[in-house]
């Protein structure tokens, strides 16, 4: 009785695991563009956050202005970047990153 | 039923050896431009499949918890006819062997929840998978061959069980040791991402997004286990006190200080492209540590309360920290490249710079906890005899780190990325520094003398320093929610909500640490705990800061499971009165083992705790303890303040368009990547 | 019955702390029953173990007792507990010899972590900036997207 169910749960697994069907997921490395989109993200939520906390009175305006500014200047490269490739697909070099 | 436990044991390391060897062996073909994702899938569904066949083990081991098989000599040792239903599931962690098992079965289901959600990056989660398939072969190997929770009985069956140990018959026993070992195996997580991430010298950042909910239910898991863990002591042990420095409790706190050092840290990586080769260390650091308090509450190699009984298993734990050590070390050298920095630190009076030193105090916090723990081994070595290293030191070590901590909590979130100018700082500090300076005037008004006590002098730091953190975290509050009332018309409160929906990470993280803020509070009023020991016939009374005790009567109660002796006190503070108590003490005949009943009356300003010390057979009167505890049910409150703030931080932000009013931006248009070429991967 | 020797073993205690009168006396005997350990495996501070059946914490409370009656002062009544149940009663390390490591490795180990950090700062902060992601073979022309990105960040 046990031998069965020991055999019947044994088979069930391995028939799981070596009969996945047609469809599985496609293992693919992520784009140039994938990546720059996720750094823009980032760099845009900085600026979001900078933004905001400059509103709240955190502060001064001779602080904010140059944070904002290098941010700002990231985040231009970044969308330079972007526009090249959608343009240029194969414009970049892989040791830029 | 053993049979069939045992078997599914055995196939659960055959197929996470399969997940293993076929998944490393499909990304190696990947990486060198071999399609094998037919290889990769039966190597994901493997994974799964283990989950299946440990789950199987676990739920044989209830039943025979369930069906009392005292054949299986687990069983035998940790469960009786008579234990109530919950302590015979509580069985499963209440041994060596069956907390083994617990733990390859949480290790797995978090693998299975990992491999069921790929989709988030197929590449990133096969890496990931691989490396917790390696994890799960440890403890599978340790189960079949070390450590058999299904080895039967020799000889004749017994009628009954040992039963389990009564001190662990409680309701938060039950909860505590799952709720630890869920935040001790969750590391292995972020672990195996972060490992995965610097194998395959993954582009970006985004591994740590798709970690962070992973490290943070992880870490909050901890959290509560250890709370659970102190909530069980002061309530169950009867000695007055929640935390007593013991090798097993510090090993619990290790992981939970560098995890904390990594959620913090973690947020430079993730914002500024800074500290990568921290962050992963950090992370290797928090999962070996792990390893290590499991060593070192197994292996008998520091004494203490805890500990399992003394077995070989201590020394696969330290082969299995040798070769995680050395294959973290192998990948670092060879891809360390990868980890550099993108941002260099602009100014020392920044956010950056404060999340570096308050990670290089949680770290000192975790090697001064570390070195107090194994200091006596070390001693044994060094001087040839063994010495104690308990209580007096860690207070005095690590109170003072943890001010600094408690600082850096108040002025990290004041401070800007990349710099921030002193006309900032004077601006965002003058409200918090009065309040806390305000606080500890109020405190010495009150009678708190820091210059006649060390005790009195770090417990109104503390709190003057609690101040300050609550001050900041409500001018955060407050600002925020001013800047969404200007733009939405809506009143303050309803404003700060938003402001929270918004973005939650940064304001639930704001109410974990007033959670811990409450916590510090809770702990600071041990400073002026009283207590006092007193004979106490019927009538007699005894007194206490304001409170009196009197006993109504004394009795013994003699029943076939256990002697108990209880007394019946009234209780009046400032002569009104409130209420009875009942302190007990029970000695349970079978397993041998005392059980102390504490009372306990709980308020939110102190608690009363009254222990039965004993009976004097001379006088035949209960020798009663009485201690007034201050404030430590705000450590209680503190931690669901806590848990509600990580829960809140792990919420979705409320999506830019749900705020049009705020939200000026047009909708970001998402390039499509088709025929862009790939980044990263081994390059 | 075991409970009973206990209870009267915990009774003479009490008496004994009683007897000790002065509240100087108190206070020392609170004071260095909490610089020791009960030697029972229980891992406890001798003043808070409360092991039904713990021997060892009741007589060692009252040799306690007896030595602070005595008029012995805290080293020799400390060094008297080790003599007679071994270095591990104390529940602290001392302040001599290779005890001292205890005491000072945490504190030199943050000093140097902070002096580390500090001089890796300053490397970071003198040292070439690293390029940025996202910056690779775009050069001027730059000011529209920085238009972009402040019109996109806006609140």
């Amino acid at each position: 009785m046990i031998l069965a169910l020991c055999l019947i749960f044994a088979a069930g697994l391995l028939v799981y695991v070596f009969a996945p069907g047609v469809v599985f997921e496609r293992v693919t490395d992520k784009s140039r563009l994938a990546f720059l989109e996720e750094r823009k993200q980032v760099v845009y939520e900085n600026l979001r956050d900078l933004n905001f906390d400059y509103k709240a009175g955190k502060y001064p305006q001779e602080d904010y202005e140059p944070l904002r500014a290098s941010l700002e200047a990231e985040a231009a490269e970044i969308l330079a970047e972007i526009d090249a490739l959608n343009v240029h697909p194969t414009a970049w070099s892989p040791s830029s990153l | 039923m053993p049979a069939f436990g045992s078997f599914a044991l055995i196939l659960a390391l055959a197929l996470s050896a399969y997940c293993f060897l076929a998944g490393s062996f499909a990304l190696r073909q990947q990486a060198v431009g071999i399609p094998s994702d037919r290889l990769a899938e039966t190597a994901r569904r493997a994974g799964i499949a283990t989950w299946i066949a440990v789950a199987a083990a676990a739920f044989a081991l209830v039943w025979a918890a369930l069906n009392n098989d005292f054949s299986v000599a687990y069983i035998l040792h940790h469960t009786n006819r008579d234990l109530p239903t919950p302590y015979k599931f509580a069985a499963l962690w209440s041994g060596q062997e069956g907390s083994l098992l617990f733990w390859a079965l949480l290790l797995s289901s978090y693998g299975l929840v990992l491999r069921l959600r790929h989709k988030v990056d197929v590449k990133l989660t096969a890496y990931a998978s691989t490396i917790l398939a390696a994890v799960q072969i440890f403890f599978l190997l340790l189960l079949n061959f070390a450590a058999t929770p299904f080895s039967m009985v020799r000889g004749a069956v017994p009628p009954d069980g040992n039963g389990l140990n009564p001190l662990l018959q409680y309701p938060e026993m039950v909860i505590h040791p799952p709720m630890l070992y869920l935040g001790y195996v969750g590391f292995a997580v972020p672990f195996a991402f972060a490992l995965g991430a610097l194998i395959m010298k993954y582009p970006g950042e985004k591994w740590i997004h798709i970690t962070r909910r992973w490290t943070m239910v992880t870490w909050c898991f901890l959290t509560c286990g250890i709370f659970l863990g102190a909530h069980w002591a002061y309530s169950v042990l009867g000695w007055g006190g929640y935390w007593g420095w013991d090798p097993v409790e510090n090993a619990s706190v290790f992981p939970w200080l560098t995890g904390t050092a990594f959620l913090h840290s973690v947020m430079m990586q993730e914002k500024r492209g800074m500290l990568k080769t921290w962050n992963v260390w950090l992370i290797f650091c928090t999962f070996m540590l792990s390893i290590l308090g499991t060593f070192l509450t197994r292996s008998g190699v520091v004494s203490s309360v805890h500990a399992f009984a003394q077995s070989s298993i201590g020394e696969w734990f330290i082969w299995f920290l040798g070769i995680t050590l050395v294959v973290c070390c192998f990948f670092y050298i060879r891809n360390r490249d990868h980890l550099k920095s993108e941002h260099r630190l602009e100014s020392l009076l920044s956010r950056e710079s404060s999340f570096l030193f308050q990670n290089l105090v949680l770290l000192a916090a975790c090697f001064a906890l570390l070195w107090g723990t194994l200091f006596p081994v070390l001693s044994e070595w060094v001087q040839g005899h063994k010495i104690t290293v308990g209580p007096p030191f860690f207070n005095r070590v690590n109170i003072p780190i943890a001010m600094f901590l408690l600082l850096l909590t108040g002025v990290g979130p004041l401070l800007a990325w990349r710099s921030t100018s002193w006309a900032s700082l004077k601006r965002n500090f003058t409200i918090p520094v009065i309040a806390a300076v305000a606080t500890a005037i109020l405190l010495m008004v009150f009678g708190v003398r820091p210059w006649e006590d060390a005790a009195h002098f770090y417990s109104l730091m503390a709190i003057s320093l609690c101040a300050l953190v609550t001050a900041t975290i409500v001018s955060e509050f407050v600002r925020g929610g001013r800047v969404i009332s200007r733009h939405t018309g809506q009143n303050l409160l309803a404003s700060m909500v938003t402001l929270t929906r918004r973005n939650t990470r940064r304001y639930g993280g704001y109410i974990v640490h007033f959670g811990i803020v409450v916590i510090v509070v809770g702990l600071a009023g041990a400073a002026f705990n009283q207590q006092k020991e007193q004979e106490l016939g019927s009538g007699e009374r005894m007194e206490l800061g304001a409170y009196t005790v009197v006993c109504d009567s004394y009795s013994q109660d003699d029943t076939a499971n256990y002697e108990m002796n209880y007394a019946v006190l009234n209780v009046f503070k400032n002569g009104n009165p409130l209420g009875q108590m009942f302190p007990a003490r029970k000695f349970f005949k079978a397993s041998q083992q005392p059980d102390t009943i504490v009372a306990i009356r709980s308020t939110p300003l102190e608690d009363l705790y009254i222990i039965y010390a004993g009976l004097n057979q001379d006088s035949n009167k209960p020798i009663i303890k009485v201690f007034i505890n201050p404030l430590v049910s705000w450590i209680w409150a503190g931690v669901f303040v806590l848990i509600f703030g990580t829960v809140v931080a792990m919420i979705p932000p409320m999506a830019a368009a749900a705020v049009p009013q705020l939200q000026t931006v047009r909708a970001v248009s998402m390039p499509v990547p088709v025929r862009s070429d790939p980044v990263g991967a081994g390059d | 019955m075991r409970l009973r020797s206990i209870a009267s073993t915990l009774a003479t205690i009490f008496f004994a702390v009683v007897l000790l009168g002065a509240s100087g006396d108190q206070a020392r005997f609170t004071d260095l029953g909490h610089r020791m350990m009960c030697v029972c495996g229980c891992n406890q501070i001798l003043l808070e173990c409360n092991h039904v059946g713990c021997t060892y914490s009741d007589r060692m409370r009252q040799e306690l007792t007896a030595a602070i009656q005595v008029g012995d002062n805290d080293d020799n009544i400390l060094a008297a507990f080790v003599k007679e149940y071994g270095t591990t009663v104390i529940a602290a390390p001392g302040t001599h010899g290779f005890d001292r490591v205890a005491w000072i490795m945490p504190f030199a180990v943050f000093i140097s972590g902070t002096v580390f950090a500090a001089i890796v700062i300053r490397n970071w902060k003198g040292g070439p900036r690293p390029p940025a992601a996202g910056g690779s073979g775009v050069s001027g022309g730059l000011g529209k997207y920085r238009d972009q990105a402040r019109k996109e960040t806006e609140l």
